[in-house]
């Protein structure tokens, strides 16, 4: 490997970049009060929250022109899941959005993607492959009639009738069970491209995935600082006691840590993208956990208030787990991590 | 954003094969048996080498003694000096003390140096650290007192790393022990030949020397002041804001954060990859295909792959504490063979892991605890408001 390699480094954002950010920033943070989160449990899914959405784009920008979209890269729509987790939107957005450019590419039919552009149809996708007829919980499944799945027959589009019922779970998802043998399929490709295909949309998934727990991470910070700057005990804010604010110093490296290599990622990812392929599995591995500690350590610094269903901040540390372990294991990606690190060295 | 790799002019290109060409000669094996022996961080021979290019203070114009290099450059030359591991640590002090005499000596002094410093004949290291005083280095108590045109310098300082390669050492004294903390304080660049001042050596089991410095009525000519009397702490914040990473440029020529030790993390991560993949379990299975392994190895990865993108004083936490936190993982990983010495029958790499694990140590001290940089992340990244203590603001003996 070649670790002295003279490449920039530089994470700053362009103009539209920015516009991107600050546009779905400002979209969600008005959109989605905590209230809104609450009142879409435990679906996990707002129908009216999931039209505006649409009509901000933001279903078609990761499409090619050619498909109705807007040619959007990784690092726009990275920027976009990260500002969805701020607010842990109930709308499957993410899944939609990595199904849809996995069907434009395998070739899915005109209409179908044209109708997942507008919204109109959610697509998610299977994202562990399909062993004989094994049953697997596919994320956002209770919402779309139509399921993605690779098998050792290749890539296969599902399609029911109506979307497949909703299991409750912690994180409130639209989480379901798919069963490779209910309702209609189609083989859209087969062989080494179609599998490569189906690695790649995975890896789309834990990159956008890994942003939104970023977004979470981000969130539940701010509750906590707010919180240890207003609290007084012994006469002084608490956030002044190195037992608070260590912690607090902690998530916010291993947040800023995560947001950058998200980032690092989605730039290889657009622009080089045999170069580093397992760096979204690192930015995911990075983000689920700075996630975890981060609305751990924000719930403990609010004390008891903390553990309450009332305080936000519980919205926030049920879906960093929630949302990151529909991605499997973090270990396997661990193990692809290490094993490009051998093939390098 | 940008994370291409830089496209080179043709004589960017020949530069960076000069740099190679260069350094492959003057970084011999004796260079490297050298800092092994003394821990110095410093190869006189090959400093005054570097000086003779203009190396040393690369981005300065020819005429001043530095060779003139554009952006690229000083990033091909930074990148190749890491790559030999060309022992730095004394041309990084010299870099650090640098900005302040420019700022704060007396212009005479600065312009009588700074041939010197630019040829390598003159380097400086740091006196900080008081011995009971660690990283509040506003808690100074080594005392100088006015002596007509001189000063005279009573105390003592740890971790002047360098000292015994250096000239002079900047130095933080108390002036006004009746006044606040920070405005008693003063700077001086003393000379190291000065009568009253002895060096002792400090070793570390990083391999490292480092020293304690005395000081016995050692006499200063006011000349070598810096700065106002008592307006020692702002005198110091120069080099020390550009030691903690303040003011990046924005070109993508220069590191995200501070990387304290990922480095010599990475070299052992990677020897310990290519063990892998030469060693078989006593099954006859190879490491290289153990799943357990590899999940373990990976986790590492990713703290190497985040300490590089950790921005700033957060990347100088992260990467320290990682590095400490894995490099113990590491060793697990491999057995007893990580921590044969270089030289020893069957050590790794000439000890690579072994070296790591005892370097990585000292990651979390050096430039302020890690703890001090925890405060700062609370106070500055995060707006957590500053706990008032007996000493923040008083002189507290």
């Amino acid at each position: 490997m070649e670790r002295f390699e003279l490449r920039r480094q530089d994470l700053s954002l362009d103009d539209d970049q920015q516009a991107v950010r600050e546009g779905f920033g400002d979209f969600f943070t008005k959109q989605v009060p905590s209230s809104l989160v609450r009142d879409a449990e435990p679906l996990g899914f707002d129908a009216d929250l999931w039209q505006r959405v649409v009509a901000m784009g933001g279903t078609s920008m990761g499409l090619p022109e050619e498909a109705g979209g807007d040619g959007a890269t990784l690092v726009d729509l990275v920027l976009v899941a990260e500002e969805l987790g701020k607010v842990v939107a109930p709308v499957p957005l993410v899944s939609h959005v990595v199904a849809s450019r996995l069907l434009a590419r395998a070739g899915g039919a005109d209409e179908l993607v044209a109708a997942a552009a507008e919204g109109e149809r959610i697509v998610t996708l299977a994202l562990q492959p399909v062993v004989g007829g094994n049953r697997q919980l596919v994320p956002d499944a209770a919402v779309a009639r139509d399921v993605l799945a690779w098998s050792g027959e290749g890539l296969t589009l599902h399609t029911l009738a109506e979307p497949a019922a909703h299991v409750p779970n912690q994180g409130s998802t639209p989480l379901a069970w798919f069963d490779p043998a209910a309702g209609e399929s189609a083989l859209l490709a087969t062989g080494p491209e179609a599998e490569q295909l189906f690695r790649t949309a995975v890896a789309e998934w834990k990159l956008l995935t890994a942003a939104a727990l970023v977004g979470i991470a981000a969130s539940a910070l701010q509750l906590g600082v707010e919180f240890a700057k207003s609290r007084r005990t012994l006469g002084v804010a608490i956030g002044a006691l190195q037992g608070v604010a260590f912690p607090l110093a902690d998530v916010v490296t291993e947040l800023s840590g995560a947001r950058n290599l998200v980032l690092k990622a989605a730039w290889y990812a657009t622009h080089e993208p045999d170069a580093r392929p397992e760096l979204p599995l690192a930015a995911f591995v990075q983000a689920a956990h700075a996630a975890t500690e981060a609305t751990w350590v924000s719930a403990h610094v609010q004390g008891g208030l903390g553990f309450t269903v009332e305080a936000d901040i519980s919205l926030f540390f049920l879906r960093a787990k929630g949302w990151s372990v529909l991605g499997g294991d973090p270990g396997q990606d661990r193990r692809q991590v290490a094993a490009a690190l051998l093939a390098a060295v | 954003m940008d994370f291409s790799t830089v496209e080179l002019t043709p004589e960017q290109q020949a530069f960076q094969q000069e740099v190679r060409a260069f350094l492959d000669e003057i970084v011999t094996e004796e260079v490297h048996e050298h800092e092994r022996r003394t821990g110095d961080g410093f190869n006189e021979a090959v400093h005054l080498a570097l000086g003779s290019k203009g190396w040393l203070f690369p981005a300065w114009p020819v005429e001043d003694g530095g060779a003139g290099l554009d952006r690229v450059c000083q990033r091909i030359l930074a990148l190749e000096l890491l790559r030999a591991r060309v022992p730095g640590i004394t041309a990084s002090t010299t870099g650090l003390v640098w900005a302040a005499v420019e700022l704060s000596a007396d212009p005479e002094l600065a312009a009588q140096l700074k041939p010197e410093v630019a040829a390598g004949r003159v380097r400086f290291c740091l006196g900080y650290s008081d011995p009971e005083g660690g990283s509040d280095i506003a808690g100074a108590t080594l005392r100088a007192v006015r002596d007509g045109d001189e000063w005279v310098l009573n105390g003592s300082k740890l971790w002047t790393t360098g000292a015994h390669n250096c000239q002079y050492t900047f130095l933080i004294t108390r002036t006004d022990p009746e006044a606040p903390k920070h405005k008693g304080l003063t700077m001086f660049l003393v000379p190291l030949d000065s009568p009253g001042v002895e060096i002792q050596a400090i070793r570390t089991y990083g391999g490292e020397r480092t020293n304690a410095v005395y000081y016995t009525d050692v006499h200063v000519s006011d000349r070598h002041r810096m700065g106002e009397v008592n307006a020692g702490w702002a005198t110091l914040q120069g080099p020390l804001s550009a030691e903690h990473g303040a003011g990046r440029p924005d070109d993508g020529l220069s590191d995200i954060g501070i990387l304290m030790g990922t480095r010599e993390f990475e070299d052992a991560i990677d020897a310990a990859a290519r063990w892998a993949r030469r060693t078989t379990r006593p099954d006859g299975t190879l490491v290289a295909d153990d799943p357990v392994f590899l999940d373990r190895l990976g986790a590492l990865v990713v703290e190497t792959e985040v300490s590089r993108v950790t921005p700033g004083l957060m990347g100088r936490v992260k990467s320290s504490l990682s590095y400490i936190d894995g490099i113990a993982e590491l060793i697990d990983l491999v057995g007893p063979e990580a921590l044969l010495a270089h030289g020893a029958d069957g050590a790794i790499e000439g000890g690579v892991i072994d070296y790591a694990h005892r370097f990585a140590q000292g990651t979390a001290t050096y430039g302020g605890t890690t703890e001090v940089f925890k405060n700062m992340i609370a106070q500055h990244v995060l707006g957590l408001p500053r706990l008032s203590l007996p000493g923040s603001k008083q002189f507290v003996r």
